[in-house]
């Protein structure tokens, strides 16, 4: 309220306060209390879904919060949209670049305020150059400004970011998982700009899942879990154990309940798998009966992972076997036709067809099989019964077989969606979150239905982000990082510890070095 | 416990019968916005008949209904196989230029061989062009817009280079041939080019809905994310689609070139475009995934019977294509609006309150 009487600089720049964001069914952040002080770098952690970004996306005038206030220099800062985050000096760096990839470094810097001649309008890039420059000089990094942003890598691409933001005159800079696509020099590099920033007297929010550049980087650490605020603390005085342990901290309550079954035979094994922009020599054996869970942070690999066992992304090198056969399915098609059924994580945008019914959705992956006669025409009879049998197994709730997927809930959209990864046969499934935005009921029927279908012999892989259930539900648990397998997780090495330790700190647990 | 037989009724009600389950659940599953979209235009025709006496005394001729549908089939059954593209989410702009190509090499298969060769070159030529885009999609990855624009001018150009030295014509000493017949007989008082476009919406309407490809046609165009890890390859079924395009093609060409005796490069003009605004009109989705066949038969006619009207009333051939774009764009703005009524229930709201329920116990 009175900014003139407090010493400025023992002040905190930002001031979050009791901020609350909810969306329809979930509180995304439940009164989280933060300061930012100047000239601090200001580590911001938890596991996936713990509200980071949430937080980012309030500060940066994406999300309104519900409730509670932010305070930039002692005055209510309310912004509305993301441009009034950048009028207001503070510079959020998401995941996802917002640059032009068509223009210039120098045009990107000064996308929106380009300085020009008051005459003509015309736009002085000799001076965007020279300033580019300069910022560049601050950041003590090399690019140059006539580059066409499209050609530079990505985390030069990033450096461009943040001088941008440092050349709209960013005081806060906020940057979410910088380090996720980077090298080991070019995180070095970051990590300098990043002091480098802070030696200017900028405060930095620094996000990241590793909890190393924190230590390295940070002044202070504050922790989130479940959208609440856990605790701040000097970086000093703690160390990556007592992070993990905060970051965790949840009783591992007995929610899911796996039932041990008998180790059946290796069913599909991967050896030596690379694929993808970066999953790199995976081998891993799945058995008849057992669900394999893959853990790590997003974007580790467990997307290309499973994309490469579905046949939808190619291998570049290593093979696989189905039951002791070559299996190098070309497509997704040869995966069907092998029995491999699949649940993409995306169930809006690659999972249900919203303008067929939920009869269609479910019998699309095995159309060739509903087929009769001499002309091969779809039987509506085999149809209805194959509809029939798996959405009677699932527990479908709909109106009826003819009513439309999109009007269905969340929940049972993804029951359909199982009964399609089920139709083809059933004997290996490729899971990613398969409980990810379904209601409690919904998921604990899923649950259950994954049980079922292991005892029967199923072999499951399945990729969740949500901790209790990788742990709860799987027999094994398989950590990656950036594209590698760092941690396989059995018995009593199963802990919501190890899984984070892996996957942040790189920690090896039951993998050969 | 409570049935609503067991309630007593509301003692001096006035208020309309309480509507009965069936009706209930009939309201719950429908929408007014659904059923416009397979009814809608087939409403629009049936009503633009009926009020047809009043506009025009002679529309209700026989003669002329005859000849009312014997000029919408060559549109028609193009615009059939079109339906299938843009509910893939795709569309040819190459029809035109295929329909003159094909047109053009029928009547050089007519002069050279008679009615089968002409037939036979018909089908072969509108294949070939279609098998030709298909290879440029699937093969050479051009984005459909780019091939099928391009091939609209290619094809054009062939008709026009075949026919350097003057249309090709079917001279009048043929008008007994079979081939004539094509577009001319009535069959029990029905024209025959109609007969066959009835035909070729029967098949196109098994392929799509009795045929696993036809469910791979709709899945795709509804989402092609979800399709491909549905394991739909989209090559199979874009080559599919533009051969069957191009088939359609060739029908048309027979229906339409046995009518009107001559062809050159310049021969319907814009066709694309009328193929795919009969399309829209009809109720399908540019954006894919959703369309019905008998919405796009419905515009077809109504396009046909629209035109005929406005020359019998003796409007200048310019100001039809007006009308005809603004029917096309008042269908458009009605569908936007159907959007806030698509919702199932939306029939509800009209049925009579149930009434009070007895209180719980």
């Amino acid at each position: 309220m009175s900014p003139s009487s407090v010493d400025t600089s023992q002040a905190p720049v930002l001031e979050v306060s009791g901020l609350t964001v909810e969306f329809p069914g979930v509180r995304a952040l439940d009164g989280v209390d933060l300061d930012i002080r100047a000239g601090e770098v200001h580590a911001l952690v938890g596991e996936n879904g713990a509200g980071k970004s949430t937080l980012l996306k309030v500060l940066g005038g994406v999300y309104p919060p519900s409730a509670g206030t932010v305070r930039l220099r002692g005055e209510v800062y309310a912004p509305r949209r993301p441009s009034d985050a950048h009028a207001h000096g503070i510079a959020v760096i998401y995941q996802e670049f917002t640059l032009f990839p068509d223009l210039t470094v120098a045009e990107n810097v000064y996308a929106g305020r380009e300085p020009h001649s008051r005459w003509s309008r015309g736009i002085r890039y000799g001076q965007m150059r020279a300033g580019c420059r300069e910022l560049f000089g601050i950041l003590g990094v090399n690019i140059d400004p006539d580059a066409r942003v499209a050609d530079l890598s990505v985390s030069e691409q990033q450096l461009v970011e943040i001088a941008k933001a440092l050349g709209a005159d960013g005081q806060v800079i906020v940057m979410d998982e910088p380090t996720a696509a980077l090298s080991k020099e070019e995180v070095e590099r970051l990590l300098d700009v990043v002091r480098r920033l802070r030696d200017e007297g900028r405060s930095v929010v620094y996000v990241s899942h590793r909890l190393e550049e924190v230590f390295a980087v940070a002044d202070r650490a504050t922790i989130l879990r479940d959208g609440r605020l856990v605790r701040t603390l000097d970086i000093t005085a703690t160390d990556e154990d007592e992070l993990v342990r905060l970051m965790v901290g949840r009783d591992i309550d007995s929610v899911f309940h796996r039932e041990a079954v008998a180790e059946g035979r290796v069913v599909l094994r991967l050896d030596n798998v690379s694929a993808g922009r970066h999953l790199r020599d995976v081998s891993l054996d799945v058995r008849a009966g057992e669900v394999v869970g893959i853990g790590g942070v997003a974007g580790a690999g467990q997307a290309e992972l499973t994309q490469a066992v579905f046949g939808a992304l190619p291998l570049r090198a290593g093979h696989m076997e189905l039951d002791g056969q070559r299996f190098a399915p070309s497509n997704p098609a040869d995966a069907l036709a092998a029995g491999v059924g699949f649940l993409h994580e995306d169930r809006k945008h690659a999972g249900i067809l919203p303008d067929l019914s939920v009869r269609q959705n479910l019998t699309v992956t095995v159309l060739d099989r509903l087929r009769r006669g001499f002309a091969r025409l779809l039987s509506s009879r085999a149809e209805a019964s194959t509809y029939t049998e798996y959405a009677s197994r699932l527990r479908v709730r709909a109106t009826g077989p003819d009513q439309l997927i999109s009007e269905l809930s969340g929940g049972n959209q993804q029951k359909v969606l199982l009964a399609r990864a089920l139709a083809p046969g059933g004997r290996v499934l490729v899971l990613n979150e398969p409980t990810r935005g379904v209601d409690i009921g919904a998921k604990a029927e899923i649950h259950a239905l994954i049980n079922e279908l292991t005892a029967g012999g199923a072999a499951v892989i399945m990729v969740s982000s949500d901790l209790p259930e990788l742990l709860g539900t799987s027999d094994r648990v398989v950590v990656l990082s950036r594209g590698r397998i760092v941690g396989v997780l059995e018995g009593q090495d199963r802990t919501e510890e190890n899984v984070v330790a892996c996957a942040t700190t790189g920690r090896r647990i039951g993998v050969a070095a | 416990m409570t049935s609503d037989t067991a309630l007593p009724p509301a003692p001096g009600a006035q208020a309309p019968a309480p509507a009965t389950e069936t009706q209930r659940r009939w309201a719950r599953q429908h929408s007014i916005g659904a059923l416009w979209e397979t009814w809608g235009i087939t409403a629009v025709l049936v009503v633009l008949l009926a009020a047809s006496p009043l506009l025009s005394s002679d529309f209700l001729t026989v003669a002329n209904l005859q000849s009312v549908l014997r000029e919408s089939a060559y549109l028609g059954i193009v615009a059939a196989a079109m339906t299938l593209a843009v509910m893939n989410g795709t569309f040819d702009l190459s029809v035109g230029g295929q329909l003159a190509l094909v047109s053009v090499t029928t009547l050089m298969g007519y002069a050279a061989g008679g009615t089968g060769l002409a037939v036979l070159v018909a089908v072969i030529t509108g294949v070939a062009c279609g098998a030709v885009n298909g290879a440029l999609v699937t093969a050479m990855r051009v984005p459909p817009f780019v091939a099928t624009l391009g091939m609209l001018f290619v094809f054009r150009g062939i008709a026009y280079v075949l026919t350097q030295d003057g249309p090709k014509t079917l001279p009048y000493s043929e008008i007994g041939s079979p081939f004539v017949k094509i577009g001319g007989l009535n069959v029990a008082g029905i024209p025959l080019p109609f007969l066959i476009m009835v035909a070729f919406y029967g098949a196109i309407w098994v392929l799509l809905r009795r045929t696993a490809t036809g469910r791979r046609v709709l899945a795709f165009g509804s989402s092609p994310e979800a399709a491909r890890f549905c394991g739909i390859s989209v090559h199979r079924i874009r080559m599919l689609i533009f051969v069957v395009i191009g088939l359609s093609v060739g029908i048309a060409a027979l229906t339409y070139i046995s009518r009107v005796w001559t062809a050159d490069g310049s021969a319907q003009d814009g066709f694309e475009l009328r193929v795919i605004a009969a399309v829209v009109l009809g109720g399908t989705s540019l954006k894919g995934g959703k369309g019905t066949l008998i919405g796009t038969f419905s515009a077809v006619l109504l396009v046909g019977v629209l035109n005929d009207l406005l020359v019998s009333r003796g409007v200048d051939a310019s100001y039809q294509r007006v009308v005809l774009g603004c029917v096309l764009i008042t269908a458009l703005a009605i569908d936007g609006l159907r959007t806030r009524f698509a919702a199932p229930g939306s029939f509800a709201h009209m049925l009579p309150r149930r009434r009070r329920e007895a209180p719980a116990r």
